[in-house]
């Protein structure tokens, strides 16, 4: 890729404040803890059967290979750890996630412990996340985004379940499908 | 000879019917709307898309989804000249002299000649399948467990070598896509694997939860996170059809990336990223004025647009004839047929010609389609890049949401992929490409079948996969790739396709 293709799109390149910090290094670590957490996991499964192989050796043996890689890539990134990952600025896609999660547990509702949640369906459970996600966006403005999620659950409602038929919950509180 | 012709007018007569052209036109549409837009990509649309192929038959169902990738990989290039920024991965290299010919008042030409180049590299692309697939199909009926395992073997390494970026993060990559794959029942004995006693890993992760997780959500997670700058081009387009000189110009630089766009797809993996790349890398090396590149050359648009148009559609080949998918598109495209009961592979040509003919004729129709719906519609696509990304990810958000919701009615499901989503993201960050872990996550649970049915097969020796001269061969010539891709010189000269555009 060109360098200006890069100057243009990606943000400058700045050194980590620790080399275990850089994000070469910190590729490594997370392979080291993928390939730790899966041969936790497969742990209880058997490593051979009479006919050979068995549900155990492919996880495990990949798991080995992953966390080999991984403490290969540390030691590649010994001398040089790479740039600084910069801010990671996870609360930027916080509503997104809840959007989703907003999304899921009121489609066909949920039960989790004491918090029950009725099954509220499209008509619900669509402006929902449209709302919800858009106040990710740091433009986002108030009346437009409700005036585009009524549209957007117009338009889905029509699309999903009339045109294409899908068995979808439109809204069984309030059409009882 | 004969057969092919007669194959593709068999074809020609199912996707030429009403119903079919009209799937074919829908697909285009989309798919070139989808190219368009920012943050949306053709793995996420095609899987938000899946359940709405169950009430379709097979054939249309298939043409449209074929028509959506590469109707992207057409509008991807629109926006790269346009607007400087690539739709689509493969519009990458475009966008370098593309959008500076636009800044020159030559936005049309550039549009005009990506919309020749790819209309000829499809026509090519169209009659090189027809012709091979006969060929490859006898080859794949010949093939055991024990080949398969090792095809795929060759498959995957292929798709390190051609990753671009470090080796041992690409390989690490594939491994965990396969590690995915083995995540919940044993398909022998039902033994519960890795699945953390979670109810909704039992059946293993669905590859669309993976596909609209890390491409559809992680999309959106990157570009609220790290928002990229997009300037509209205010400049006129100017005149769309190149003149008789311009054309009789570029056209060998379109003859030469249809050829390295058509090879590369066929390869597993990144094979047709690279198409682009590698065509104007070789377009630069013969040009008698390499200074210029980067500052609008027609050849540097119409060669690699050429490329990308042609890898796009020999990616088809391996999935239609072998049953393996290259590529994350392609692994949608198996679920569109297992959802339909066609199990991909050689057979397929055999039972369902009608299906297999008239999918191969449709993408010659397609790229017709293309030229014609495109060049008058440019000025609407241009308005289109002005609908503002705030209200854009909200409808991708929901999108994906239902599309996940009516294929597996389980609000799990719509979790899980937020999850991977997250996973999309930090992969991003830490520079890990997310196409190597679709690839092995898609052949990963097929890999595993094989190699248990080969052992069985074999009472457990492992010799099997160097006893058979076919699956000797294939490990051979992986052992070559990648001990070619590992020595210094051949991975320097690797670096420079990737660095020269």
């Amino acid at each position: 890729m060109s360098s200006e293709l890069h100057t243009e799109v990606e943000p400058e390149e700045v050194p980590p404040s620790s080399p275990w910090l850089g994000r070469e290094r910190l590729a490594g670590l997370s392979l080291v803890g993928l390939g730790l957490l899966a041969l936790w996991a497969s742990s209880d499964l058997p490593f051979a059967s009479e006919f050979g192989v068995s549900s155990g050796l492919v996880p495990r043996l990949l798991s080995l290979i992953i966390l080999g890689l991984g403490l290969l890539q540390i030691y590649f990134s010994w001398r040089d750890p790479g740039p600084s990952t910069g801010s990671w600025r996870m609360h930027t896609m916080l509503p997104v996630v809840a959007a989703v999660i907003l999304f899921a547990i009121t489609i066909r509702g949920y039960e989790f412990g004491p918090v029950h949640v009725p099954e509220l369906g499209l008509l619900v459970a669509t402006p929902l996340a449209v709302v919800v996600s858009g106040l990710a966006a740091k433009d986002s403005k108030l009346p437009e985004l409700l005036l585009f999620a009524a549209v957007l659950t117009i338009f889905c409602v029509g699309l999903f379940r009339y045109a294409l038929g899908l068995s979808l919950p439109v809204a069984p509180w309030l059409i009882g499908y | 000879m004969w057969d092919t012709i007669s194959n593709l007018a068999f074809g020609l007569s199912i996707a030429l019917t009403l119903k079919n052209v009209f799937f074919c036109f829908v697909g285009c549409l989309v798919g070139t709307l989808v190219g368009v837009l920012p943050g949306v990509g053709p793995v996420a649309t095609i899987a938000i898309l899946l359940p709405v192929t169950l009430s379709l038959d097979p054939t249309g169902a298939l043409i449209m989804l074929a028509g959506i990738y590469y109707g992207a990989q057409y509008g991807g290039s629109t926006t790269a000249i346009l607007v400087n920024i690539p739709g689509e991965a493969t519009a990458v290299v475009t966008a370098l002299d593309g959008h500076q010919m636009a800044r020159k008042g030559q936005a049309g030409l550039a549009l005009g000649l990506a919309a020749i180049g790819s209309f000829f590299a499809g026509t090519v692309a169209t009659i090189m399948i027809a012709a091979v697939a006969g060929p490859m199909t006898s080859l794949g009926l010949l093939f055991g467990p024990a080949e398969y395992f090792s095809l795929m073997i060759m498959g995957l390494i292929f798709a390190v070598v051609l990753a671009h970026g470090s080796l041992n993060k690409a390989v690490a990559m594939i491994l965990f896509g396969v590690l995915l794959s083995t995540v919940g029942a044993d398909m022998e004995t039902g033994r519960e694997r890795m699945t953390f006693g979670l109810e909704m890993l039992t059946d293993g992760i669905d590859f669309v939860v993976i596909a609209m997780g890390i491409f559809g959500f992680g999309e959106i997670f990157k570009n609220l996170a790290d928002p990229e700058p997009r300037s509209i081009m205010r400049n006129a387009i100017g005149r769309l059809w190149p003149s008789l000189k311009e054309l009789r110009e570029n056209f060998p630089a379109m003859v030469r990336g249809t050829a390295i766009g058509s090879i590369l797809g066929v390869l597993p993996g990144n094979g047709a990223i690279l198409g682009p790349f590698a065509s104007y890398a070789v377009e630069k090396r013969i040009s008698d004025r390499p200074q210029d590149f980067g500052k609008g050359v027609p050849q540097a648009v119409a060669g690699p647009e050429s490329a990308n148009n042609a890898g796009a559609q020999t990616s088809f080949i391996p999935l239609l004839t072998l049953g393996l998918p290259p590529n994350a598109v392609m692994a949608l495209m198996v679920g569109a047929m297992m959802i339909q009961g066609i199990v991909p592979g050689p057979q397929v040509i055999e039972r369902s010609p009608d299906l297999f003919w008239g999918l191969v004729a449709s993408m010659w129709i397609g790229n017709l389609m293309l030229v014609i719906i495109n060049l008058p519609l440019i000025g609407l696509w241009v308005k289109l890049l002005q609908v503002p990304y705030r209200l854009l990810f909200p409808a991708i958000v929901a999108f994906c949401c239902i599309g996940l919701f009516s294929i597996s009615s389980e609000p799990g499901h719509v979790m899980m992929a937020a999850l991977f989503g997250l996973l999309g993201y930090v992969l991003y960050k830490l520079q890990f490409e997310a196409a190597p872990l679709a690839l092995g996550f898609v052949l990963g649970r097929l890999l595993e079948e094989k190699l248990r049915q080969a052992l069985i097969i074999s009472d457990g020796s492992p010799l099997t996969f160097v006893t058979s001269p076919l699956s000797l061969g294939l490990l051979l010539v992986a052992a070559a790739a990648l001990a070619l891709a590992v020595l210094p010189s051949i991975r320097k000269s690797r670096d420079e396709v990737f660095k020269d555009a």
